[in-house]
């Protein structure tokens, strides 16, 4: 096990304890599934073998509707123990990486900062976002925290309307103090087919709102980002050649292509990921946490970001 | 005939239009090249006030800071060309850069909160002049492009539109994280 959670009794204790609890729920919940698959059984064999259908359907529905109250009676402590982890675990967890640090589940990004940030250009129709976690390495202060934001489309279908909803983004939003000071704001996004489309027009045919594309010097980075801002010495003033190659760096760093954008002395950065980070396992063990290892790496590799990105240099009128 | 003045029609459409974009380019160079000349100001802005305070504290730093005050005199008198000025302002870089290593026998300058507050203004200058240089460059680059590409070579020929020179960097100067290190030495 790595950063140090191995050696620490207080941890593992509470770990301990939590693991009779989740056993508990585990069993539980195994015991209901497999009242409800037996129910399921009972009905479709009994259906097969041609007893008259409302008698197996009755039959199935008793160990059904016990593997459903068995879930049911569960689900409170499942919610307890959910909440606990996250307090007392990765909170615990946290403050081995960094006293500052700190996990407040039920709070967030706010849906008006995540359009604030303009990391998107579609604004959501359904937004969720939890796990905020805040803190401070060295002089810069961040916070971040899971954010899942949809659009919907709404087509007409023969039988009505059918709604659909899109991920506009799902994953981690890093917010940290820049060490510059700027008042304008400056997007960097992955350079996509739409991106790179737009981005030629507005070049070459005519710019809309208030951003132009910046054209950088740094081929590497030009060949993966296409750069908004506006103001193109603001632009370059954040993005100094140093400062593309560690973007560039993190952004190799990443399964998928990271968002970042400038804003009032603030940066944001949008990582995509796939899972759901600071859940409580139900069915695999505490003790060799290995869940817990991946959620506190996530969090290194968020901590680390304002060693990687330099920000603690501040020279630059900025304290 | 009507699809002679057709092929007219659109041929002059789009000559204006080309012309329209080289001039659009061309202007992004000259605001571009305001826009360090805007940044130097602000440097040159910064010398008295630095001047003051580290001849409070120094005693051995004449020379150098009767160099700065003469140099900061030369490029702000107006009547120079921009290419003199870019040299003054290297010349002045590199005095300054001499005195900021000649500061650290001076701990009292070093802690005084208002040398510190000039010191990093001065570094920010710096940060932004560099900014700006990089911005003329990329707009100089996207206009050579357009004039020297075809078919921008051909009106760019006609309407005697010339290529811009970059502006190139001393090998001192390229390094423009430089000013970190001096300081935090």
């Amino acid at each position: 096990m790595q950063f140090g959670i191995d050696g620490n009794v207080a941890l593992q204790q509470v770990l301990a304890t939590m693991e009779i609890e989740r056993k508990k729920i585990a069993s539980t919940q195994t015991k209901g599934y497999i009242f409800i698959l037996l129910g399921i059984a009972v009905a479709v064999l009994g259906i097969m073998l041609g007893f008259p259908i409302l008698l197996p359907i009755i039959v199935g529905l008793i160990p059904l509707i016990y593997g459903g109250i068995l879930h049911l009676k569960i689900s409170d402590n499942l919610a307890t123990y959910k909440n606990a982890y996250k307090r007392d675990v990765i909170g615990a967890a946290l403050k081995f990486l960094d006293e500052s640090l700190a996990l407040q589940p039920n709070a967030g990004i706010e849906a008006s900062e995540f359009v604030y940030t303009q990391l998107f250009t579609q604004d959501p129709d359904r937004y969720n976002t939890e796990d905020l976690v805040t803190g401070s390495a060295g002089k810069t202060r961040f916070y971040f925290a899971e954010v899942h934001a949809e659009y919907k489309t709404v087509t007409q279908t023969k039988n009505g309307t059918r709604t659909e909803w899109h991920d506009i983004f799902k994953g981690i939003i890093f917010a940290a103090d820049f060490n510059k000071n700027f008042n304008g704001i400056t997007i960097v996004r992955p350079k996509g087919f739409a991106n790179a489309l737009g981005a030629w027009f507005s070049k070459n045919v005519f710019s809309f709102g208030g951003s132009d594309v910046v054209k950088l010097e740094n081929p590497d980075f030009d060949k993966a980002f296409v750069t908004y801002g506006s103001d193109q010495v603001e632009a370059r003033y954040i993005l100094t050649p140093a400062m593309m190659e560690r973007i560039l760096k993190l952004n190799h760093e990443t399964k998928y292509d990271i968002t970042l954008s400038f804003i009032e002395s603030r940066m944001y950065i949008a990582f995509p990921l796939d899972r759901n980070y600071f859940e409580a396992p139900v069915f695999k063990s505490l003790i060799n946490a290995e869940a817990l290892n991946d959620d506190i790496r996530a969090v290194k590799f968020m901590y680390d970001i304002v060693q990687e990105l330099d920000l603690n240099t501040r020279i630059w009128g900025r304290d | 005939m009507i699809i002679a003045l057709i092929i007219i029609g659109v041929m002059f459409l789009f000559g204006i239009f080309f012309y329209n974009s080289l001039i659009g380019k061309k202007n992004q160079v000259t605001n571009a090249f305001s826009a360090i000349d805007v940044m130097l100001k602000k440097r040159f802005d910064l010398i008295p006030n630095l001047v003051e305070v580290v001849k409070q504290y120094t005693t051995y730093e004449q020379g150098t800071l009767t160099k700065i005050v003469e140099l900061r005199a030369k490029a702000t008198s107006g009547n120079i060309t921009p290419a003199e000025k870019a040299q003054l302002d290297s010349e002045l870089s590199s005095s300054m850069k001499g005195l900021m290593v000649n500061i650290e026998n001076y701990p009292d300058l070093k802690a005084n909160s208002n040398f510190i507050n000039l010191q990093t203004t001065w570094t920010e200058s710096e940060e932004q002049i560099a900014a700006a240089r990089r911005t003329y460059n990329a707009t100089v680059t996207d206009y050579n492009n357009a004039i020297m590409m075809f078919p921008g070579s051909l009106f760019a020929g006609m309407l005697n539109f010339q290529p811009t020179p970059v502006l190139e960097t001393a090998a001192e100067e390229r390094k423009n994280i430089s000013a970190k290190e001096l300081f935090n030495n």
